[in-house]
């Protein structure tokens, strides 16, 4: 099996999380904002993922079904987001969230 | 191993230069191809850590389900499909707490102990076992949230509503 | 017993129904008087019964220090000799006074609230007669204290009415405080007393199975017990108008007259010395406070009835004599006979509200309550001429009416007390005089109203005689009032009476000491004369302005300016105390309320800005906030713990 290092792959979600933050906090499109969001959920999945291999045998497979119960919540919040989205073009004629600063419709 | 060694790094590459596509790129559109790429990469990644389930998973759900949803998002707010988008400056702050973050959590990682090997069993009977657990109270939960989110969704988007 | 249960059952259930009117309130009134019959029937089948049914709400452990045996609080029913005779009392005078209301009230706005708050008010009173323990009975206590306030200010419109209300409100307040006061006393005594006498334990009851929890328990001569006698004094001196909370009662005539009646004559008022009564039997007084009700019984009995011999207004005539007959119940508690108390509280009862619906029936025919304008009555109304003279001669303790006999066995009781107590000699003299005073002013008012032969102001309308709803109440009461008397010679009826608690409360009914009686009805008789030379035959005799009686009628007129003088204090304390409050307000409070507002305006000017609305500037707050956790945890975190030696 593969002996993929700790420091590698933390590496790599870290780095994942920060660029789905850094798209969380530039990006004014509602949509790309969920994009960003996404991104960083799934670089949380990807530790679940990882690091299920390391609680034993009895346990093992705990971290991935975490791991699917995540993937269905992340599927979730897009259909929601998407419905905010929905919303707020019909509101305010726009989605960028520059124009949506008061939280009443 | 080098073999594992290099797909891991390859997709991990991938994986890193679609997400930076995804959110730099001008076009809404492009961005939805860029990430379901990414989603993919990701789905790959999966199987290299011996969960072929949640590679399928992922690649149904993200790569099918998430990147059309997102696209219909696109067409039923746009009037133009292929429109750009307004640039938008990287300010300082979100930049420099990106960077910030990424440095806190290497260091994090770096610190970490390399624990004894992974077991990297695959079994997806074992898997649903644990899944479904004891009368199956994940799943019911997740149902009941997604339940929620529906009917939320719902009344958001109704008809007639001002 | 299962009675008491229905009885409380069907007037709780009274309140709800009761905007349909005044039928249904009536209808429930009956009800309660017959169920308290059936009670009466039963004490009088069990002689000195007690029936005690009571339910637990709140037990706590025992404290040492406060409630060495624990706490509890307990609702129940106590069914006894006493409460049975006061249930008699307030559900059938409850139930005429409601009867006659329907024809008095009749064209009155606002009569489902008067119903509601009369049925609350009967409820009440129900109540606090069959308390079986003294917070219970405080409970109620407040609770028809808080009826009287919404009956005396019925015409709420009206400022004198209104203020009528608050003054009888605040002038019982003080009583109640007291009162209050008394019962922590009693609480004290309980748990200082040889390790607590577990009292509070048992829930506050008066009777233990049938012998008083408190009375024999306490020893009767300490400095502490005398203290929380003169408290139950004062509580009820504020209830029942003893001097010098005597003020509120005859502005409380502001009310509607068939509240008069029932309140401020029969019932509510009577409570007070039906607190007496309880708390003579069953929590025990001392010598030195029954000296002290007697000198307030006996002073306030004289007191209020000067000033009634001049009062120009027929319902505060009869308001000062309620005080006045008020007295000789007091009197009688402190003497020491406190069913003789209880007699002189049920007969009264009976003739006092007769007397007040009579006049309610003169005020609804001629539409004044000014005496001078009447007169030449007693033609149109003959019912109510015939049944104001039944009152006034019980009142003035003529034989055979009711009220000869209660007020005899008051003042041979005070006599008998009067040969081991030499300070109640004077007491006496004045309860004497009363009797004279008492005769005569009640007369005068007789003769002003009815006699001549026509009304002395012809503005007023043509008088008519009342409908029968309101005759009705008239015809039972008369009689009540001349035959109430006899009841106690009724063997079965006497046993009521004669439930010497602890064997020490012997009844002297009808004593035979003819002396005394023929004294006592011979002044009586002399006031009536008296009043009959002054004023009969519709003549108005008009003290000359030079006589040197003038000066006493001007201070009687103004109640011996006890009223103004109150006022006065009030306005002194009031003003006082606000303008210190003023200044504290002003620049304690205000000042650090300002310092504070300056503070937060300041704050929030500057955090203002960082609230933007924009999601991307909260999202990176929250980034912020979690990256500073991470490094708190990750490198401040271990280097404290590795400085203090932690794990």
């Amino acid at each position: 099996m593969t002996e993929l290092s700790v420091a590698s792959l933390l590496f790599l979600s870290a780095t994942l999380l920060a660029i789905g933050l850094f798209g969380i906090l530039t990006r004014r499109n509602f949509i790309l904002l969920l994009i960003a969001v996404e991104i960083g959920m799934n670089a949380a999945i990807l530790n679940f993922v990882y690091f299920a291999g390391f609680s034993g045998t009895s346990h093992g497979l705990s971290g991935q079904a975490i791991a699917v119960v995540l993937v269905g919540l992340a599927a979730t919040e897009v259909a929601v987001g998407l419905a905010i989205v929905l919303a707020l073009n019909r509101q305010r004629g726009s989605i960028n969230i520059g124009d949506a600063t008061t939280l009443k419709l | 191993m080098i073999l594992e060694e290099l797909a891991f790094l390859a997709l991990a590459a991938i994986a890193v230069g679609t997400a930076l596509l995804a959110l730099l790129s001008r076009e809404l559109v492009h961005t939805i191809l860029w990430v379901s790429v990414f989603f993919v990469a990701l789905a790959g990644l999966y199987f290299l850590l011996s969960a072929p389930f949640l590679g399928v998973l992922q690649l149904g759900v993200y790569a099918g389900a998430v990147t059309i949803l997102l696209l219909f998002g696109v067409m039923v707010t746009r009037k133009r499909i292929f429109a750009r988008e307004v640039a938008t400056g990287i300010g300082p702050v979100p930049l420099g707490l990106a960077v910030l973050a990424i440095i806190v959590l290497s260091v994090v990682a770096a610190s970490l102990p390399q624990p004894a090997t992974p077991v990297r069993s695959y079994d997806v009977a074992q898997l649903s076992a644990t899944l479904f657990g004891v009368d199956g109270a994940w799943l019911i939960v997740l149902g009941l949230v997604m339940l929620s989110a529906l009917s939320g969704a719902i009344y958001l988007v109704r008809e007639g509503r001002e | 017993m299962a009675v008491s249960f229905v009885l409380v059952g069907l007037l709780g259930d009274r309140l709800k129904k009761l905007e349909h009117g005044g039928w249904v309130a009536v209808g429930f009134a009956g009800a309660a008087m017959v169920v308290a019959v059936l009670v009466v029937a039963a004490e009088m089948l069990h002689p000195s019964h007690y029936s005690d049914q009571s339910f637990t709400w709140l037990q706590l452990p025992g404290s040492p220090g406060a409630f060495p045996n624990g706490f509890s609080l307990v609702i129940g029913v106590l069914v006894d000799p006493i409460s049975a005779l006061m249930l008699l009392v307030v559900t059938v005078v409850g139930f005429l006074v409601m009867l006659y209301s329907i024809g008095y009230m009749h064209a009155d706005r606002g009569l489902p609230r008067y119903y509601a708050e009369l049925s609350l008010f009967l409820t009440a009173m129900t109540g606090l007669v069959v308390s079986d323990n003294l917070l219970e009975f405080f409970l109620f206590w407040e609770l028809v204290g808080v009826c009287s306030y919404f009956l005396i200010g019925f015409y709420y419109e009206k400022p004198s009415a209104a203020s009528a209300a608050k003054e009888a409100f605040l002038v019982t307040r003080v009583g109640d405080v007291l009162f209050l006061l008394g019962i922590f006393i009693y609480f004290t005594i309980d748990a200082t007393a040889g390790g607590g006498l577990g009292w509070a334990a048992s829930g506050f009851k008066f009777v233990n199975g049938s012998t008083p929890f408190l009375a024999g328990a306490m020893g009767g001569s300490s400095t502490l017990q005398t203290v929380a006698g003169l408290m139950m004094l004062a509580g009820a001196a504020g209830k029942s108008a003893q001097f010098p909370l005597h003020t509120w009662l005859p502005d409380a005539m502001e009310g509607p007259t068939t509240v008069s009646a029932l309140i401020h004559a029969a019932t509510m008022v009577a409570a007070g010395v039906y607190l007496l009564v309880v708390a003579s039997l069953f929590l025990g007084f001392t010598p030195d406070d029954r000296l002290a009700i007697v000198a307030v019984g006996g002073f306030t009995t004289f007191f209020a009835a000067t000033m009634a011999v001049v009062h120009p207004d027929i319902k505060r005539v009869i308001a000062y004599s309620t005080i006045s007959q008020l007295g000789y119940m007091v009197l009688a508690v402190g003497a020491g006979f406190a069913m003789v108390g209880m007699y002189h509280l049920f007969t009264h009862a009976f003739f006092k509200a007769l007397l007040f619906l009579a006049a309610g029936s003169v005020i609804h025919a001629v539409g004044t309550q000014d005496l001078f304008k009447m007169g030449g009555l007693r033609r149109p109304m003959r019912v109510t001429a015939a049944a104001f003279a039944i009152g006034a001669l019980s009142l003035s303790g003529i034989p055979p009416f009711a009220g000869f006999f209660s007020k005899d066995d008051v003042l041979s009781s005070v006599y008998t007390a009067a040969q081991s107590h030499p300070a109640y000699w004077p007491f006496l003299i004045l309860a004497y005089a009363t009797v004279f005073l008492t005769a005569y002013y009640i007369f005068r008012a007789f003769f002003l109203a009815f006699s001549g032969d026509k009304t002395r102001d012809p503005t007023l309308p043509h008088p008519h005689e009342a409908p029968w709803v309101m005759r009705l109440p008239l015809y039972i009461l008369s009689g009540l009032a001349i035959v109430a008397g006899v009841f106690p010679f009724v063997p079965s009826f006497a046993s009521l009476l004669s439930i010497g608690a602890n064997g020490n409360v012997p009844p002297v009914f009808g004593t035979t000491d003819l002396i005394l009686s023929a004294l006592s009805v011979g002044l009586g008789a002399a006031g009536i004369l008296l009043a009959q030379a002054l004023w009969g035959n519709g003549r108005v005799y008009v003290l000359a302005p030079e006589s040197a009686l003038q000066p006493v009628r001007t201070i009687l007129l103004n109640r011996y300016y006890m009223k103004a003088g109150y006022d006065e204090l009030g306005l002194r304390l009031v003003y006082g105390g606000s303008r210190i409050a003023d200044f504290f307000e002003r620049y304690v409070i205000d000042g650090t309320i300002r310092g504070i507002e300056r503070l937060a305006a300041r704050l929030s000017g500057t955090l203002r800005q960082g609230q933007t609305g924009l999601v991307s500037d909260y999202a990176s707050y929250v980034v912020a906030g979690v990256v500073g956790l991470l490094i708190l945890l990750l490198f401040v975190a271990p280097f404290v713990l590795a400085s203090v030696g932690g794990p």
